[in-house]
């Protein structure tokens, strides 16, 4: 691990000038401190912002959530309001990490999780995003868990989160603070495409800080879910994964919700898969028919060419599961 | 002498030591007190294959707390005297620092040593080595083989030709490592030319020989201390670069040194199941008799070193046939030294030999034990001797009825619960009964406890206790007064801690020592006019809770502790020994099991699921049976990891691990782990040796991957000849 300051702030003002000044923000530290361990990251100021307050999960007026950024995994996940209004949110950050991981890890801090690809971990290897213009090894490497769309040419990483694909098939917004004020972002501009600067991954201005998740009010009823294929039951990341949510009325779908995890670069939204859910009234046929257009654009590698045909299977079950037919 | 009364031994008892482990109290390799120590880092090589042109170590020198670097630059000759013992294969060992070879991705090119832990892996990132790379041969499809180890009866060939029936299927079998949970440590001591090294190892005997020779001291220059090993499945059979390097690096700073491997290092620090290919070509009549079996093995191995592990007598006596042929080939790659993991040989042959025997069921329509059953060999046909003891057939019926065997449908795809498709496989698992010398010392002092010290190791089974039963009945004594000394290679000399032989081994060692204590005492008794006991014949007394009476008279008696008291004796003691096997062998001595899975299967997301697994041994007698059950738990989940999750990815563009962490390294997680079972068969094996153990932690995991593999073809029709079995391969 390289030298590195370490200051606690109570208050964003406090934060904000320690950010501008360069300084990196900590709260759970679950990905960074492991980054810094492997020398990935070598931060030489960190700024804890764990004390701040931002750890509220609150209703907003028309029925959406705002869920603070230093809100744990666990409580977001336990939170009445979050279990009875998006099951789909619960659920993702439910098949996260561990239990130890979801108590110390923050919501703010899981959007902003840094990828597992094997070779951005090793710095004796070449990683775009690590090192720019240093190559990609997964490109030609052992690629089994990498993305197969919104890929490029510099970098094929997948982003880890599993509640961001909640956030991203929600639409949610993300409340950031910066030097200049307040902003929101859509969750769909958050997360930055690799291109060929895959170092960039957030939409953040210099020292801008998360302060909170928005999940926008959706038609009731609503149902929603999130399905996690592994190769293990626990404590793994998605090798392919699906956020559904359907507001279903007389029968016919008014609404669809959908993204998926474990194949894009970023959470990945499936806008051509709700178009054909929307106005149809639920049915196997239905499912498998939508899902069909989950890959599309898909470019997989030499070793997650499974991950196609098992994105669409994921999403057709997942549809099923949340719009409940046999 | 009378046989002792048991009372301890066949008791389900809790560890002896589980209060210190559980209260971090039994110290591990790393955390022995050590005044004055200091920390060493490995810097590993970044590359596959080469020659080092340049290190520098500028900027981790200037680092404050940074004592030196150590590379071959300025490392001194170390003799490397040639030592074919401690479990050193065939070939040339790595040597460190002694020249700028690079033979392996991640092999240790420096080390650096610091007052701090922090200082000394911060040193080591700062290292800066430069290479002459070559690109290294680390696939086993594509590099030479050395010629074969081969073993042939009757004419396969011929026999496969004439076969009714024939299968010709071809296997991989993924690299798999042990990952125990306490990573590899060391911590080395120089007092003037006297070395005392904590290590983790399975073997203090054998690591004290490899740094006897590779620093060229005299035996008793050198002292290992080993006395808890938090687990090694193997990985703890040999003496390590890194124990080499810890040792060196204490010479050269005049400091201990500690050094403890990161998860990352034990991937290529220490060794590994070798990957496979192996074909099976098989041949049976219309009923499911065997007539040939052609096994074709390609097993990888280092550049430097030829290791090779039991994966041909399972082939060769398993199953009843006239004609069979083997051939063993080695092939030598740019990776550090495989070594034996839990079931080594036995496990891989196995998955192969099962899961084509399973093929063979399904193909003719015979029920795949009664395929078993019609080939039950009566002897073992690899050398003609009767097996000491074989119950593979009561494991069969036993099984078969736990299990709820009946309720298999032979017909794939037959059961369907929701999206989940359920199964049932069953496979064989046997292991060879191992016994080689051993020693201990056994002490009754007057106070009436004893100390029983021997230099095996514990690296989890529960040698601590299951040791302790075996003197405490031999002594006549409780477990609470008996106390167990191991790990320590001052203490009298055994084989290593592996291939299931500690009981076998040791146990009768301890147990020859006991008798020879007890026979003392018991002949001081018989013969002191002033004990109760005078006059009695020595063969009629038996001792029990620390007092020796007359068998069927328990009134005629006295304690030990007035014995050796009245006589001034402060203690009596004996060495205990054990011979080994005998040579040649009269019996054909194997461990057995019949491993059961029922597993469910989401064929369409390429979901596996273990739903139940039930184990029935053949494994002679249960010393421990609380342990035992343990060691069965443990194997199998050993085994659900190799059937479904393990698997040591290597990129063969530059030799490097890809997912050398448990987070891409998957092993089974609580969640993986079904309702798992164990039925051990009553009975012993006198022939063996004198406890009548066959062995049982080896034997637990093999079989389990076949029989899982089987339940998923069973599920689903789908056979899978590639472990892992992955989410790919079934949808």
């Amino acid at each position: 691990m390289f030298p590195f300051s370490y200051t606690r702030v109570s208050d964003t003002d406090e934060a904000l000038d320690a950010g501008r000044r360069g300084g990196r923000y900590i709260a759970g530290g679950t990905t960074l401190v492991d980054l810094m361990r492997e020398t990935v990251e070598r931060p030489e100021s960190l700024v804890d912002i764990s004390g701040l307050p931002l750890r509220e999960v609150r209703a907003t007026e028309g029925g959406g959530l705002r869920i603070g950024a230093l809100v744990r995994m666990a409580e977001a996940a336990a939170h009445p309001k979050v279990r009875t209004l998006y099951p789909v949110i619960s659920e993702s950050l439910e098949l996260s990490a561990s239990a130890q991981l979801r108590n110390m890890a923050t919501i703010g801090g899981n959007i902003m999780q840094r990828t597992r690809c094997t070779y951005f971990r090793d710095v004796t290897a070449d990683c775009n995003k690590r090192e720019p213009g240093s190559g990609c090894a997964a490109l030609e490497g052992h690629n089994r868990t990498h993305a197969i769309l919104g890929t490029s040419d510099a970098c094929v990483a997948t982003h880890p989160s599993d509640v961001a694909v909640a956030f991203a098939a929600l639409e949610a917004t993300v409340h950031l603070l910066g030097p200049d004020g307040e902003r929101r972002v859509p969750f769909a501009d958050f997360l930055l495409r690799p291109g060929n600067t895959p170092h960039r991954e957030q939409a953040l201005r210099k020292g801008e800080l998360v302060t909170a998740v928005e999940v926008p009010a959706l038609p009731r009823p609503l149902k929603s879910g999130y399905l996690k294929v592994r190769d293990r039951q626990s404590y793994e990341f998605a090798l392919t994964s699906a956020a559904v949510a359907l507001h279903i009325r007389g029968g016919v779908i008014r609404e669809a919700k959908v993204a998926s995890g474990g194949v894009g670069t970023v959470p990945w939204k499936l806008p051509a898969v709700e178009r054909h859910l929307v106005g149809e009234r639920p049915s196997a046929a239905l499912w498998t028919a939508a899902a069909e257009k989950a890959a599309d654009g898909a470019r997989p590698l030499k070793h997650n060419r499974f991950k196609t045909e098992l994105l669409k299977r994921t999403v057709e079950r997942q549809l099923r599961v949340v719009g409940g037919t046999k | 002498m009378s046989p002792q009364p048991q009372a301890a031994v066949g008791a389900p008892l809790s560890r002896v030591d589980g209060r210190l482990k559980v209260t971090g109290q039994a110290p591990y390799a790393a955390e022995h007190d050590v005044e004055g120590v200091v920390h060493a880092v490995i810097v590993d090589s970044g590359v596959g294959r080469g020659r080092i042109t340049s290190i520098d170590t500028r900027d981790a020198e200037a680092q404050r707390d940074v004592l030196r670097v150590i590379s071959h630059r300025n490392a001194p000759k170390l003799p490397y005297r040639d030592n074919p013992g401690s479990n050193n294969p065939p070939g040339r060992r790595l040597r460190v620092f002694q020249d700028d070879r690079v033979l392996f991705h991640g092999q240790p090119v420096a080390v650096v040593v610091a007052t701090t832990l922090e200082a000394a892996q911060h040193g080591a990132s700062l290292v800066k080595v430069a290479y002459d790379t070559e690109r290294p041969s680390t696939d086993l499809h594509e590099a030479e083989r050395d010629k074969p180890t081969t073993y042939a009866r009757g004419d396969a060939d011929a026999g496969l030709r004439s076969s009714a029936v024939r299968l010709d299927l071809t296997y991989q079998l993924a690299r798999n490592h042990q990952n125990p949970m306490e990573p590899h440590a060391t911590i080395a001591r120089w007092d003037g030319d006297k070395l005392t090294v904590w290590d983790k190892t399975q073997w203090v005997v054998g690591t004290r020989d490899e740094l006897v020779t590779v620093f060229d001291l005299p035996e008793e220059s050198v002292r290992i201390i080993s006395p808890f090993v938090g687990g090694a499945f193997g990985s703890g059979l040999r003496c390590w670069p890194h124990t080499v390097v810890a040792a060196l690096a204490a010479r050269e700073t005049g400091r201990p040194v500690k050094l403890v491997l990161s998860r990352k290092q034990q991937y290529f620090g220490t060794g590994f199941r070798p990957s496979y290919e192996y074909r099976l070509r098989l041949g049976s009549d219309r009923r499911g008799r065997l007539t040939a079996m052609a096994h074709e093995m390609d097993a990888e191995t280092s550049s430097y070193e030829t290791f090779t592990e039991t994966v041909m007598p399972a082939g060769q006596m398993l199953y009843s046939m006239p004609n069979v042929s083997q051939e063993y080939r080695t092939v030598p790659l740019d990776v550090n030294t495989p070594l034996w993991m839990r079931g080594p040989g036995f496990a891989t042959a196995s998955f192969v030999i099962e899961s084509a025997m399973d093929e063979l069921a399904h193909k003719l329509g015979i029920d795949p034990l009664e395929l078993r059953r019609r080939n039950e060999p009566n002897e073992d046909e690899s050398n003609g001797r009767p097996f000491s003891t074989r119950r593979l057939r009561e494991c069969y019926t036993v099984g078969a009825r736990e299990f709820g065997w009946h309720r298999r449908s032979s017909r794939p795809r037959s059961r369907r619960e929701g999206d989940w498709l359920i199964g049932l496989g069953v496979a064989v698992g046997v292991y060879e009964t191992q016994r080689n010398q051993a020693q201990a010392r056994v002490r009754l002092d007057a106070d009436g406890t004893a100390l029983v010290e021997t230099a095996a190791s514990d690296m989890g089974p529960g040698t601590y206790t299951s040791q302790t039963q075996v003197a405490a009945d031999a002594l006549g004594l409780t477990m609470r007064t008996v106390t167990l000394r191991l790990g320590d290679s001052l203490y009298p000399p055994t084989p290593p801690h592996g291939g299931s032989q500690t009981m076998a081994s040791v146990g009768s060692a301890v147990l020859d020592g006991c008798d020879k204590v007890r026979r003392q005492a018991i002949e001081l008794a018989v013969e002191d006019r002033e004990s109760p006991l005078y006059g009695a014949d020595a063969d009629d007394v038996v001792v029990r809770g620390g007092r020796l009476h007359v068998k069927g008279n328990p009134g005629r008696g006295e304690t030990y502790r007035s014995l050796l008291t009245r006589n001034d004796r402060t203690h009596v003691e004996a060495g205990g020994s054990y011979a080994g096997a005998s040579k040649p062998e009269r019996h054909s001595f194997y461990a057995y099991n019949a491993t059961f899975a029922e597993v469910a299967v989401d064929a369409k997301l390429g979901l596996v699921r273990v739903r139940r697994m039930l184990g029935v041994y053949d494994a002679g007698r249960i010393i421990s049976p609380k342990l035992a059950e343990s060691q069965a738990i443990g194997g199998i989940v050993g085994g659900i990891g190799t059937a479904l999750l393990e698997h040591t990815v290597t990129d063969h563009r530059d030799g490097r691990i890809v997912n050398a962490n448990l987070a891409d390294y998957l092993v089974p997680v609580n969640a993986d782990v079904p309702d798992v079972r164990a039925i051990y068969l009553d009975g012993e094996d006198r022939k063996a040796d004198p406890l009548g153990v066959k062995g049982l932690g080896e034997v637990v995991h093999v079989g389990v991957a076949p029989a899982i593999a089987n339940a998923v073809f069973n599920a689903t029709g789908r056979r899978v000849r590639e472990l892992p079995i992955t989410a790919e391969a079934l949808m």
